[in-house]
């Protein structure tokens, strides 16, 4: 179900720097939602900015959930500016989040960057689901942005660093590190990041045999799949499936539907 | 005092409250369900149905502004027959009163639309959309983009549109004009009920890092509450010129926005983008209208439209 609620803040601390981690009071959110959803956030009570936030639910459970954020634009600058025991407005939880099919053998995380904040919340799923912690590939720019890390570690799941620059792990992107954990075409690859990172790990998944869940970002207005102004554009054939909305049909998508080559989203 | 009376009449259409939505922002109803009773709103009106289902515009499509946001969709639709079919039972279901909102590429095709749309009990009644600023008439190839901006052309399309149905009948106008008067009257000559007003402005924002346009249509429409005194004073101008009601919008956030439209001349108002911000939007615009009349003595809210006081 989905709920509009002024939620609390109970902290609101930097992960890392320009990173921040907003955790709220939200029992109905917390308890409603599945990995791979997100909220929409109202970042001022005011018209400017005027729309809403949204932002991958992170942690979640009990009577509080999270969002990770980096401060990028005036919504995310203001963010930050909130204090604990101040209120947010928040929409959620919303869209479809991953799906865990039971016939793979294999399980392999990839986040990238920010991206990373929906995939404790689907490592945790898919131990319970499956009984076996997933691999994870943590990829970054640099060392001091590799997130969730301990999330991961505590979870015993193996975890694959790499980074742009080489201050951490493996010296190269995230689907270098995907390629050299040989995917084949019992394994299931679940990835959020950058575009052009999700289109380098889809390739790789298409080239192995393997399938992969995608979870995409784009602006968006409404959030309910009203407004259409987040869609993508898909591979698929029927006229009305041509372009589909990030916020309805997805976020996650099965990456075969996505046309990777065009169409990527601005970021915000 | 006594409970006000909200119901108004908008060119035949028995509404029990002056609060409608802007379509394209409410979707067909049942999206905005997880918030509010909708059937609670005067009307709710749809987005723009054409008679086969349409894609849309490449993304990016929304781009955000000082105090709303630009859009340039395209008409992303599911089409009239998945609407008949799959969206119109939920708002029957609740009860609704349906404004159906309409897009062609010929007068013949908003005529088809608008005999479909009430043969099959498909709207209570059709507001033509001759003034989306993001589609294309490949047909046009010279005098003004939109319809709206040529009154000779709203007033042969209302007039076709007209001819095909007994619907109350809204022509929906664009700001992008000199005059706004001109096809507000255009459509009262062809046979409109009322005329809803307005679009959204035709805008512009650039990504200075990148040098690229921020929508790939390169322009699109503004809206929210950056355009509402513009969308106040066209009310203005057009209800003193008109003898048929006025559907008023643009950038209503708030219960005295959407007074200040009444004062101006509207009969009723349209919230529209700021749905998106906050999904129950337009039942607090109802709420707070009530209010402002019991606290301003107003037994009927009726009484407002145009009691503007010039001293």
């Amino acid at each position: 179900m989905i709920h509009l609620l002024d939620c609390k803040v109970l902290s609101n601390d930097e992960v890392a720097p320009g990173h921040r981690r907003l955790v709220l009071d939200g029992k109905a959110i917390a308890e409603d939602t599945c990995a791979g959803q997100f909220c929409m956030l109202e970042s001022s009570p005011g018209l400017q900015p005027f729309l809403r936030r949204p932002m991958s639910i992170e942690r979640f459970g009990g009577d509080s959930f999270s969002v990770l954020y980096k401060i990028v634009g005036e919504g995310t600058r203001l963010l930050g500016r909130i204090q604990p025991g101040d209120t947010v407005n928040v929409q959620g939880p919303l869209g479809n989040g991953f799906s865990i099919p039971k016939e793979f053998k294999r399980y392999i995380l990839v986040g990238g960057g920010i991206g990373i904040a929906p995939l404790p919340g689907l490592a945790q799923a898919l131990i319970r689901e499956t009984g076996t912690p997933p691999e994870v590939i943590l990829a970054a720019r640099s060392r001091d942005i590799l997130l969730c890390q301990e999330d991961f570690t505590r979870m015993n799941c193996p975890v694959f660093l790499v980074t742009d620059d080489g201050s951490a792990g493996m010296h190269g992107f995230a689907s270098n590190a995907l390629e050299a954990r040989k995917p084949d075409k019992y394994t299931l690859v679940y990835t959020c990041g950058p575009m052009i990172m999700m289109g380098a790990v889809h390739r790789i998944c298409m080239e192995n045999g393997s399938r992969c869940q995608a979870s995409l970002e784009a602006n968006m207005a409404c959030g309910d799949g009203v407004c259409m102004g987040c869609v993508v554009e898909t591979t698929l054939q029927e006229e009305f499936r041509r372009m589909v909305r990030v916020c309805h049909e997805g976020p996650v998508f099965d990456s075969r539907d996505i046309r990777w080559n065009t169409g990527t989203p601005a970021h915000d | 005092m006594t409970e006000p009376s909200l119901h108004i009449n908008l060119g035949g259409l028995a509404m029990k409250n002056p609060v409608t939505v802007a379509s394209g922002t409410f979707g067909y109803g049942s999206e905005y369900g997880h918030y509010f009773d909708v059937s609670l709103l005067g009307a709710v009106t749809v987005k723009s149905l054409s008679l086969k289902p349409r894609p849309g515009n490449r993304p990016p499509r929304i781009s955000e502004t000082p105090a709303g946001m630009l859009n340039a969709i395209g008409l992303q639709n599911v089409g009239i027959d998945v609407y008949l079919k799959e969206k119109l039972p939920y708002l029957r279901e609740k009860n609704c009163t349906i404004i159906a909102n309409i897009y062609g590429y010929s007068p013949e095709e908003y005529a088809e639309l608008a005999q479909r749309l009430e043969k099959e009990g498909g709207a209570d009644a059709l507001e033509a959309n001759l003034s989306c600023p993001n589609v294309h008439d490949a047909k046009n190839t010279c005098g003004p983009a939109l319809v709206a901006q040529s009154p000779q052309r709203v007033k042969e399309y209302t007039e076709t549109i007209r001819a095909a149905t007994s619907l109350p009948l809204y022509i929906k106008l664009s700001p992008n004009v000199a005059d706004i008067r001109e096809p507000a009257l255009a459509a009262q000559e062809g046979g409109a009920d009322a005329v809803a007003l307005i679009n959204t402005l035709l805008g512009m924002n650039i990504d200075v890092e990148t040098r690229k346009p921020c929508l790939s249509n390169i322009v699109g429409g503004l809206s929210g509450p950056a355009i509402r005194p513009v969308a106040v004073k066209m009310v203005w101008d057009a209800a003193r010129v008109l003898n048929i009601p006025v559907l008023g919008m643009g950038g209503i956030y708030t219960a005295d926005d959407a007074i200040q439209f009444l004062l101006a001349g509207a009969t009723a108002v349209a919230v529209g983008c700021a749905s998106f911000r906050r999904p129950d939007a337009a039942l607090q615009v109802i709420r707070g209208m009530r209010d402002y009349c019991i606290r301003h003595g107003i037994e009927d809210i009726q009484k407002l439209t145009g009691a503007l006081r010039l001293q």
